[in-house]
């Protein structure tokens, strides 16, 4: 197995920077060329890099179509070897349907990232320990930027108090580990080949991810080493420059969580013929919605109530075949079941499965953004908006992150069922007409239906970016 | 049982009529799509139907013998294939004066008859290669009737407290009563046959494959030896691909949560190469007749039809899907659940990933594999489904609670049935 070269690899992808207390994304556009391509040059040292020693701030960057073609990389032969889904951007009439980006969610209502906002080149992530050390840390670089990079808008994010989303789950318990980062897996299918994650490297099918390759040269295509899939110049027999070699592709989606709307929601389900809502009841139906109650712990391993923080709160060594074929314990339909779906992906059998999943893996990065509230049945009312920065790292972000969201969570067929979208992530606003969304909870006998589904997530602003290596930055600067 | 068959129809397209026909198509398309046709669900026994432009453009590789612009026009029917043709030139006669006005050797306007439209559909009518049906004796009828009667019992069920009865074997009692008592579920009392596995044909295939083993070890020898090892590698990838073809095919798909695909290859010039090919339709028949009759082909959970035709005098082939889902999962499922089918049988065709054995590369060449499957698609004008809302396992599901409501069931084969719901 190849080794991952770590100091190539922008650290935002191996780590999770849980320490640093304030995540500021600045979305940034491409002023003046020169300049900025002086900056990027710059600052490649500065990137936080996977063997980084990590102190008091990080710093990574991620780069739009748009951007790679406002710094000058813009033949068309070298952009056209980046993926479709990143050259075309989150925002097609393809890309609308497929992630369900409809109604409120609409990318022309969007506050960053659609058709009505200033175009997006870059992202500069900057973290620090605290706000002021983040916001110290962005003033000093801009001082480096201002003349080629003007900021459009700025999303300021912090790691999820508790690890809860805004809902009141915990979050970000089932990760994939990329083989050879050093990092143990928790779970027991969690190891993960690099080339799901990084390109340059083997994926789970054993071949190398469609990669970027320089088939123009521009700029100093030294700094670059050759693809490893053997891609070559007809013409001359010599191997194609890799621009993708460690680097990766970002998504983030800003997702507004309607806190209130949700526990009402819920609430409502669990009311009694009086009228009287049992909150203990509309927690255990939250819990069904999502696969793990709100202090993490898997309903396969504790179907009947939460065990409290602490206890199997960051449990991902369950599957499903065994304890829960029926879904009588964890739905077929929630949350957590659909998007890794384990050892029971489809009909397959489950060491098929197993092997299934790894291929539609992401490397999730979610940031919250506005007060830090994390919601129940008895406190659902923050103040303000709240949300959060959704954001993942895939080498494929079709057979990925655009998989999970239409295959698993927008469609209503997912395995047997018949209209039972996502609830969490996939419920359509304003359906079609005749259009039914249901939630179905498998019981011993009669299941138990909660109809006419509502969204309570919007989506709020959107971009695919590109995460270069360290080296494809610095030769970004010299094109 | 009902049984469903393919029909695939090839006509020459008037030289000079070719945008007028693509102009014609895209207005049905539209109306399709925006719900505003109305005419395709008068054809009772039509499940999926497809016109479909051929042109030079279609072909990704150098055809083997020259093409001209064709129409495609294909679809899968219940029954008898005379009352079919019927229907379709009787219910959809505009359509087909229109668009088959624009075709070679379409009765003259003024001089158009049931019979002449219909002979004409019988003479451009080409042969199938090998079909898959995902819910094999469903009419088009039968499908609609028992989504009612699945609908129907789902209210039912979600609107009774249940509080009295706690078996699942009185629950099945219930709602068997409820359906008793409602005349338009007179039908549901009658069985629907069920075609099963037939695994006397099967043990006999399996022993002629016995007996020819020396053969197919020969024969994949010489394959490797004198073909697999000069194919040329295949360095497409998916970015690499002309942005405006794939934007014609996405501009198509994901608008209903069912979807189409047609694709067209050029089987490799060599005589084994194109017997390899017939062998593998041959094995693919005996499979999808014999055994791939619960819904899935080669273990894909999600293809209602599909159907490869070998045309142009065997040189080029069709194959034709209707599918559940979207591109990159249906792509994804052949490499997962039947990689080897695929390369089994692309290998034949040009320019398909590099194959070892027939077993190793190919479709496994995910990267490559992709590139290929997507190049040589091609997009679809026109495509009907008449219940775009039923997934194959709806369909199949749908079945067996309309049988095993009149069964006498016990309390654990009633939770199975509650249980589809």
């Amino acid at each position: 197995m190849a080794l991952l070269e770590l100091s190539e690899i922008q650290a935002y992808l191996i780590k999770d920077y849980k320490e640093m207390g304030s995540s500021k994304y600045y979305l940034m556009q491409v002023k003046d060329a020169t300049a900025a391509k002086r900056f990027i040059a710059s600052v490649a040292d500065n990137i936080t890099h996977a063997n980084a020693q990590i102190n008091e701030t990080c710093l990574n960057i991620g780069i739009t179509s748009s951007g790679l073609i406002a710094l000058g990389y813009n033949h068309e032969d070298n952009m056209h070897t980046f993926s479709r889904e990143f050259r075309e951007g989150m925002v097609s009439p393809h890309r609308q349907r497929l992630l369900g980006d409809f109604d409120s969610s609409d990318p022309s209502k969007w506050q960053w990232g659609g058709p009505a906002n200033e175009r997006v080149d870059l992202i500069l992530m900057v973290f620090g320990k605290n706000d002021a050390i983040a916001e110290n840390y962005f003033q000093h670089l801009k001082e480096k930027f201002e003349a080629g990079i003007s900021v459009v808008h700025i999303l300021d994010g912090k790691p999820l108090p508790n690890d809860r989303e805004h809902f009141g789950f915990r979050d970000g318990i089932s990760q994939p580990v990329i083989k050879g980062s050093g990092i143990n897996a928790a779970g027991n299918n969690d190891d993960v080949n690099p080339g799901e994650f990084v390109l340059g490297y083997k994926n789970e099918y054993d071949v190398y991810p469609d990669a970027p390759l320089l088939k123009v040269p521009q700029g100093k295509p030294e700094l670059l080493s050759d693809n490893p899939g053997g891609y070559e110049d007809n013409a001359t027999g010599k191997a194609f420059k890799d621009i993708g070699r460690n680097g990766t592709y970002f998504v983030l989606r800003q997702l507004e969580q309607n806190v209130n709307g949700y526990w009402s929601f819920i609430k409502k389900q669990a009311m009694d013929e009086h009228g009287n809502t049992n909150n203990e009841e509309a927690t255990k139906i939250a819990a069904k919605l999502m696969g793990r109650w709100p202090s993490g712990a898997p309903l396969v391993n504790h179907p009947d109530k939460d065990p409290g923080p602490g206890i199997d709160s960051d449990d991902n060594n369950f599957s499903y075949i065994k304890k829960d074929k029926d879904g009588e314990k964890c739905p077929f339909g929630s949350h957590i079941r659909r998007t890794n779906p384990r050892d029971h992906f489809e009909e397959s059998p489950p060491g098929v499965s197993l092997k299934l999943t790894r291929r539609h893996r992401i490397m999730r990065r979610v940031r919250s953004y506005g007060e830090d509230f994390i919601g129940s049945a008895e406190n659902h009312k923050p103040n303000g908006e709240v949300g959060l920065l959704f954001g993942c790292f895939n080498a494929n972000i079709s057979k990925q992150f655009e998989f999970i969201q239409y295959t698993w969570a927008n469609s209503p067929k997912f395995k047997k069922l018949y209209d039972d979208p996502d609830p969490i992530i996939g419920v359509r606003e304003c359906p079609a007409a005749g259009v039914k969304q249901n939630f179905t909870i498998p019981q011993k006998t009669v299941n138990k239906v909660i109809p006419n589904l509502q969204s309570f997530v919007t989506v709020k602003g959107g971009a695919y970016f590109f995460f270069p290596s360290v080296t494809a930055l610095k030769f970004l600067g010299t094109i | 049982m009902i049984k469903q068959h393919p029909l695939t129809i090839l006509s020459p397209v008037k030289k000079d009529k070719a945008e007028t026909l693509d102009k014609r198509l895209n207005i049905i398309r539209e109306n399709l799509q925006q719900g505003t046709e109305t005419e395709f669900k008068k054809v009772s026994t039509l499940h999926y139907g497809r016109w479909v432009i051929l042109n030079r453009e279609s072909f990704r590789d150098e055809p083997s013998v020259p093409v001209g612009t064709r129409l495609i026009f294909s679809t899968n029917f219940d029954g008898d294939k005379d009352n079919h043709l019927t229907e379709l030139v009787t219910q959809l006669t505009r359509y087909f004066d229109d668009i088959y006005d624009c075709c070679e050797g379409y009765p003259e306007e003024g001089a158009r008859t049931i019979e002449n439209r219909k002979n004409y559909l019988k003479k451009y009518s080409i042969k199938t290669s090998a079909f898959f049906n995902g819910a094999p004796g469903r009419s088009v009828q039968q499908i609609h009737q028992e989504k009612r009667l699945r609908d129907h019992i789902w209210n039912y069920i979600s609107n009774n407290k249940w509080n009295g009865k706690t078996t699942a074997v009185e629950i099945h009692k219930a709602i068997r009563n409820e359906i008793d008592s409602k005349s338009e579920f007179e039908w549901a009392k009658q069985k629907a046959g069920v075609q099963g596995i037939k695994w006397l044909n099967i043990t006999g295939y399996g022993l002629l494959l016995l007996v020819a083993i020396p053969l197919i070890i020969v024969g994949a020898l010489y394959l490797f030896l004198f073909h697999e090892l000069w194919n040329k590698k295949q360095t497409l990838t998916l970015s690499q691909l002309d942005d405006k073809k794939v934007n014609k095919l996405k501009e198509v798909e994901d608008l209903f949560p069912q979807n189409q695909f047609t694709q067209v290859a050029v089987l490799k010039p060599s005589f084994i190469r194109r017997l390899n090919f017939q062998i593998w339709m041959l094995r693919t028949r005996v499979l999808a007749n014999n055994v791939f009759v619960h819904g899935k082909l080669l273990n894909i959970p999600t293809i209602h039809f599909a159907r490869w035709v070998l045309f142009d005098n065997n040189r080029h082939v069709l194959f034709f899907s209707n599918f559940d889902g979207n591109w990159q999962q249906y792509l994804g499922d052949f490499i997962d659940q039947s990689g080897w089918g695929l390369t089994g049988i692309f290998s034949n065709t040009v320019n398909f990933p590099k194959t070892k054995f027939m077993i190793t590369g190919g479709a496994y060449d995910e990267e490559h594999f992709l590139a290929w499957s997507r190049s040589t698609q091609v997009p679809t004008q026109v495509w009907y489904c008449p219940y775009p809302d039923l997934s194959i396992k709806n369909i199949n599901n749908n079945t067996k609670i309309r049988n095993e409501l009149y069964m006498d069931l016990n309390e654990e084969q009633a939770k199975i049935f509650l249980k589809r719901f």
